[in-house]
């Protein structure tokens, strides 16, 4: 089975909020990658199927927003802000570092597949910039040092 | 009825109508109102997303798109101001910040809106440094389709096309902003009946067909009106001649017909016109079995011969034919005069049947099954059953389409035969068993008329001459009937007059003929 049966009854809940069916499709799609680390093409047939829309629906929306991915990547996923505010405050400075210090660069993963480096559009932390996601966490008032720090305490 | 002023021009339009689609309704659109546009088309869902067609209507400050917006009673529209013109420009400028520019090795080049409104709107230099998006170049889309991702404008008609049309909705919009792209489902290709229309209704050069590419360069292309002889449908397109060759088939539109598709078998159908299989001479089979190429007065003096004996053996009422459902009506009109003129009733017709869908595939798979109905050709099964009886001792077999119906069967019924004239464009097993072959002209290569599944008649011209010596069936026939000293078969084959008798005489085709017929058909009549 592709999708377990407490991440199926978890969509289920989120569809009832919804008019619409597809309406739950963000919710679902946050729930499964959870489970699955990314939406595969038998993972997104699943969800359609779910949804009761076409397999590359699923497949729009996943490859529309960052946050899901359309291929396996690293553990952890880090994502340096490089909108404005970040990028005044040495944001994509920040990203180069990152990038000489794990030997790979935005948008790859580390040979290890420890962690897949990338950038991000706002999240809304502006005035804590620069700042990065790791996962489910926000990093804010980076400094280069700091920040190498943070990725070597990943596991 | 909404009226509407198009730059000065009125139009009663229908209620509930786009300016876009009024205006097509009206049969104006870019055939005196020029709106370019690239992501609206008549047979699809409308987008808004290419903001081409933004015009000027008075009394709403900022323009609008002309294909989502919905006509209003004593709305003033102006479509060719500069500030419309200014808007269009900037549009065309967007378009064309990542377009590669390869138009030298770009298929679509002749037949390309981008080229036509980068011609008619486009500034002649960039205001843009930054290096062009960059994509792939030859993505294999499925088996008929090539993807350029680089000249891509995202203007979706190829997604909708795919969901609204066949409904198989195997393309979409992956991605988004600047990365956008077009895409399949990983490892399900673009494959449905119809998807080389895609490469139609793409207004640039990023969806080709693999049948078509770099085949010959567009321009120097004639397109001649015609109809597709795949099935029953009778699908209009524009057959693509150069050089007494017939490269493509396209879409011709016509709404009561196929509307602006066709599928992909009717559309690779061209290829049986200058196949290798064609017959490609008339030839009298010698005693010792050789086909002997011969003049088609040879040929009908020896067809002719043939039939005077089995006239004075058996009479003339054992003389049948078997039609064939790819004639034209005319040359169905003589087969039935020949027949009426020797007093038999020894008719019938083989249609091969197959694969149809609710869109445009019909079960027949011939383009003038219909008209062999009209003009009296029963099911070939009762006539062959005759000739099984010995009521036929003559067979004149047009085509060999009772091949495929019949099965090995039918070698077997004509071997018992006294005489078999074949008269067909393609090489058969028929050939075998036939005394004469007369090479015929198939559909692009003559006139007529067709008569498709709902009784409509749509008019054939030649667009293409055969490099041998072959001729109409109904020619043939003719001149059959004229060695045979027929009454009613004398003076020279004239199609014109054949189409008059046709028109005068067979209540079904009553003020039909060649002359008469519109380019999009004459419907049934309700007669």
């Amino acid at each position: 089975m592709v999708i377990s049966d407490a991440v199926r009854s978890a969509i289920d809940a989120e569809i009832a909020k919804y008019p619409e069916k597809r309406g739950a499709l963000l919710a679902a799609l946050h729930l499964v990658q959870r489970e699955h680390g990314w939406i595969a093409p038998e993972t997104a047939k699943a969800i359609a199927e779910i949804f009761e829309i076409r397999a590359i629906e699923v497949m729009e929306v996943v490859t529309f927003y960052n946050m899901f991915l359309d291929r396996p990547q690293g553990r952890h996923q880090v994502r340096v802000c490089t909108n404005l505010p970040c990028s005044l405050r040495g944001a994509r400075e920040l990203v180069h570092t990152l990038e000489q210090h794990l030997g790979v660069e935005a948008g790859e993963t580390t040979p290890d597949g420890r962690i897949h480096l990338g950038h991000e559009e706002c999240l809304g932390a502006c005035a804590w910039a620069p700042m990065m996601r790791i996962d489910d966490t926000y990093y804010e008032n980076l400094d280069a040092e700091q920040a190498k720090k943070i990725l070597d305490s990943l596991k | 009825m909404p009226k509407i002023t198009v730059d000065g021009a009125s139009y009663e339009v229908a209620e509930g109508r786009t300016i876009l689609q009024a205006l097509d309704d009206q049969g104006v659109l870019m055939n005196g109102v020029d709106i370019p546009h690239y992501c609206w088309h008549p047979k699809l869902s409308i987008d808004g997303s290419c903001r081409l067609c933004q015009v000027e209507i008075e009394g709403i400050p900022k323009l609008q798109i002309a294909c989502n917006t919905p006509v209003r009673d004593g709305m003033v529209i102006h479509t060719r101001n500069e500030r419309v013109e200014k808007a269009r420009e900037g549009v065309m400028e967007l378009l064309l910040i990542n377009h590669p520019l390869d138009c030298p090795i770009c298929d679509k080049a002749g037949e390309c809106k981008l080229q036509d409104y980068a011609f008619e709107y486009g500034v002649p230099h960039a205001r843009t440094r930054e290096p062009r998006r960059a994509g792939k170049k030859r993505v294999d889309l499925g088996p008929t389709i090539v993807f350029d991702q680089e000249r891509c404008i995202l203007c979706r008609r190829c997604v909708r096309f795919c969901r609204e049309v066949p409904g198989t909705g195997e393309l979409s919009v992956f991605s988004r902003g600047d990365q956008s792209v077009i895409e399949t489902f990983p490892g399900e290709p673009l494959d449905n009946d119809y998807s080389m229309n895609v490469a139609d209704i793409c207004p640039v050069g990023a969806l080709t067909t693999k049948d078509f590419r770099f085949k010959i360069r567009v321009w120097f292309l004639e397109d001649v009106p015609g109809i597709c002889t795949g099935c029953a449908k009778g699908c209009n397109v524009h057959l693509g001649v150069a050089n007494n060759r017939v490269y493509r088939y396209v879409p011709r539109r016509n709404d009561a017909v196929n509307g602006t598709w066709i599928c992909d078998e009717g559309r690779l159908s061209y290829a049986r016109i200058g196949a290798d299989d064609r017959i490609a001479g008339h030839e009298v089979r010698q005693p010792d079995g050789r086909a002997l190429p011969v003049s088609i007065d040879v040929a009908l003096e020896e067809a002719a011969e043939r039939l005077r004996g089995v006239i004075d053996r058996k009479g003339a009422g054992a003389v049948g034919i078997l039609a064939s459902p790819h004639a034209t009506n005319e040359d169905l009109f003589v087969a039935r005069r020949l027949l009426e003129a020797l007093g038999s009733s020894q008719a019938g017709v083989a249609v091969r049947t197959g694969r149809s869908d609710a869109l445009l595939i019909q079960p027949e798979k011939a383009a003038n099954a219909e008209g062999c109905r009209r003009l009296g050709f029963g099911p070939a099964e009762a006539l062959l059953e005759r000739a099984r009886g010995g009521a036929v001792a003559a067979l004149l077999v047009l085509g060999h389409d009772a091949l495929a119906t019949q099965g090995p069967e039918l070698l077997e019924t004509l071997r018992g035969l006294d005489v078999v004239l074949l008269a067909d464009s393609h090489r058969s097993e028929l050939e075998r068993v036939a005394q004469v072959v007369f090479a015929t002209r198939v559909v692009a290569e003559k006139h007529g008329t067709l008569t498709n599944h709902a009784g409509r008649v749509q008019r054939v011209v030649p667009a293409v001459e055969p490099s041998f010596d072959a001729h109409a069936e109904g020619e043939i026939m003719w001149r059959l009937g004229r060695a045979l000293g027929l009454p009613g078969f004398d003076g020279a084959w004239d199609l014109q007059a054949v189409s008059k008798a046709l028109a005068e005489t067979v209540p079904a085709f009553a003020g039909i003929d060649l002359a008469s017929v519109p380019p999009d058909g004459v419907p049934r009549a309700d007669r």
